[in-house]
């Protein structure tokens, strides 16, 4: 299997991935996020609630992102690999409200209940409210079995 | 700074790359002294700077997850053989068993204020965040509240209809009229609270305390909820003149005009009841006696020994309904200077006197059926004390935890509306009963 094929499966399965932006002062900052991968747009899609919006600032100001998925516990595949993103991330903001809206499909498969909470909106308004991370991969690093001491695959764009 | 590595299932690496893109690689971290050791794949360049997350999930078999907690650190490295030792300068984290996550939101709220402001600015027109109309005027009225006026209304028709007047249509006015008056009180309390402060300083609220927080969300402005509360305020006094009318122009109007007035005094300056420790006394009379009278005068066209006996036990119900709901908001009440009851006792105090309140309802319930002011029917509404027992446990082992009080203001409430319901029901199923008899 070629390594962006691998990558997809690990994207598609992962519960959770963590995303790392650079702040001004050029430190990281990663986020446990939940990653919602698109096959049909060969893009990585994030929601984020405007109550955690510092990661969506940092990203305006300089949209290169990782997302790592590691933890074989969090990756329902057969077979494991720690797989890397170096992407180039766009901000949807334009439609806070429900502009993320089609994004649910993907976001049920990963967590079921999700419907339920979003019909209680009203208990929390300000979460419902979402910015949409989208992350065009242009480089995958891949470690197969999550082993990290040797180099890893790598696809390019 | 030190993290419980062993509480998280996974941890990675970050840093930034010579392409300025953030490169992470899932980590072996062991702690050693101030530091961690890192064991760092010898193809890749130890930076300077690093972070680390410490991440945990538990994924749940049926599909989600639960059990959230992590903790990203950020910190200086330096390379000692094939291993790193990170120095960690600053932490942030979030674990959903010490923290709740609605506690974890509310913190959050004024990052998304700031979010919100700068969109605003650089698109050039005012981005709010919006509910569907129904839900916010649900959450803006605290619709669910409205019980705490049902009940005191039918024991007021109840109690009529045990010394024979009754009317459905008129309840069924007076239950309107009252419940509109109700709503502009807690849109009133809303308005009054965010200027005076007691809101914005408030940032553990629950579903049951710290207000409807629909200006603290931006979802309506104070000029919006000040004209909600009047609409409301001009329908309830309406329906109030037609049945003033109809039924007793001054008697009724005499009522109606004291209950609005306590409702807008409750924490409107300057009597701002509220905030001078008088708050729970005003609400026990409004929702007490003027509410059950009002309802007994508009079915019975008089005033009775019946109504006013009966009005007692319920004021002091929903009084502590405000009363156990002041706990989560007490520290910042008292920092906003509104010193409710529960501002001025210590917990050991608050409890001894729900306890004594809640006996007192429960005998005003006994009493008038033993003097024969009630109907022995009238004792169903004894049924709750079991309930209100274990509620007064609950609020007791949780006093002091704004999240983990919730199921106990919950409890709370039930209590006060079901026994209000169940007495009320007792004044009804007498004549019932004895009309079968």
């Amino acid at each position: 299997m070629d390594v962006f094929e691998a990558a997809e499966k690990i994207m598609e399965n992962a519960l959770v991935s963590a995303l790392s932006v650079a702040s001004p002062k050029g430190q990281v900052s990663t986020h446990p996020m939940l990653p919602l991968y698109s096959r049909e747009r060969k893009k990585l899609y994030f929601t984020s609630s405007i109550l955690f919006s510092r990661k969506v600032e940092h990203i305006k100001t300089n949209p290169k992102v990782g997302v790592l998925f590691s933890g074989r516990q969090f990756i329902n595949t057969p077979s494991y690999a720690a797989v890397h993103v170096k992407g180039d991330a766009k901000i949807y903001e334009e439609n806070l409200n429900n502009g993320w809206m089609w994004l649910l499909d993907l976001w049920t498969r990963k967590e079921p209940y999700i419907g339920a909470y979003i019909k209680q909106r009203l208990a929390l308004p300000l979460f419902w409210e979402r910015i949409i991370i989208e992350v065009t991969p242009r480089e995958i690093l891949l470690w197969d079995d999550g082993d990290v001491s040797k180099q890893p695959r790598r696809w390019v764009r | 700074m030190s993290v419980e590595v062993e509480q998280f299932s996974d941890t990675s690496v970050s840093f930034i790359d010579e392409d300025g893109y953030p490169v992470s690689f899932p980590a072996k971290v062991r702690p050693i002294g101030e530091g961690y050791m890192i064991e760092w794949p010898q193809y890749l360049p130890v930076p300077r700077q690093i972070t680390l997350l410490f991440n945990h999930i538990t994924p749940i078999p049926t599909g989600g997850y639960t059990d959230r907690r992590y903790v990203m650190v950020r910190g200086s490295v330096e390379k000692s053989g094939d291993t790193v030792l990170f120095r960690p300068e600053k932490s942030y984290g979030w674990d959903e068993k010490k923290k709740p996550f609605f506690q974890y939101c509310e913190e959050k709220t004024s990052q998304a204020k700031n979010y919100l402001a700068k969109l605003s600015k650089n698109i050039g027109r005012p981005v709010k965040p919006r509910l569907p109309t129904a839900q916010l005027l649900f959450r803006a009225t605290r619709f669910p509240f409205l019980t705490a006026t049902v009940a005191p209304v039918l024991i007021g028709a109840g109690s009529a209809a045990y010394l024979g007047y009754f009317d459905p249509l008129l309840l069924l006015l007076t239950l309107v009229g009252a419940s509109l008056i109700h709503l502009g009180l807690n849109m009133t309390n809303d308005y009054f609270d965010h200027k005076l402060g007691a809101d914005e300083s408030n940032i553990t609220p629950t579903p049951f305390s710290g207000g409807s927080r629909i200006i603290q969300y931006g979802l309506l402005t104070s000029g919006q909820v000040a004209s909600l509360a009047a609409l409301f305020y001009v329908a309830g006094v309406a329906i109030g003149l037609y049945l003033a009318l109809l039924r007793g122009l001054i008697p009724i109007l005499t009522v109606m005009g004291v209950g609005v007035l306590i409702s807008v005094a409750y924490t409107a300056p300057p009597l701002k009841l509220a905030y001078r420790g008088v708050g729970e006394v005003a609400v026990g009379i409004g929702f007490g006696p003027i509410i059950v009278l009002g309802s007994h005068y508009v079915q019975a066209q008089l005033f009775s020994i019946q109504a006013l006996l009966a009005s007692v036990p319920i004021g002091i119900l929903i009084c502590l309904i405000l009363y156990v709901n002041e706990i989560p908001d007490a520290p910042y009440d008292a920092q906003a200077g509104k010193r409710t009851l529960v501002t001025r006792l210590n917990a050991g105090q608050v409890i001894s006197l729900y306890k004594l309140l809640l006996a007192t309802a429960y005998a005003m319930i006994a009493l008038p059926v033993l003097v024969g002011y009630a109907p022995p029917t009238a004792l169903i509404a004894l049924a709750t004390i079991p309930t209100a027992v274990n509620t007064v446990k609950s609020v007791k082992q949780t006093y002091g935890s704004p999240y983990l009080m919730i199921p106990a203001l919950a409890a709370n409430i039930r209590v006060a509306t079901f026994t209000g319901l169940l007495h009320a029901l007792g004044f009804f199923l007498w004549p019932v009963i004895m009309l079968l008899a």
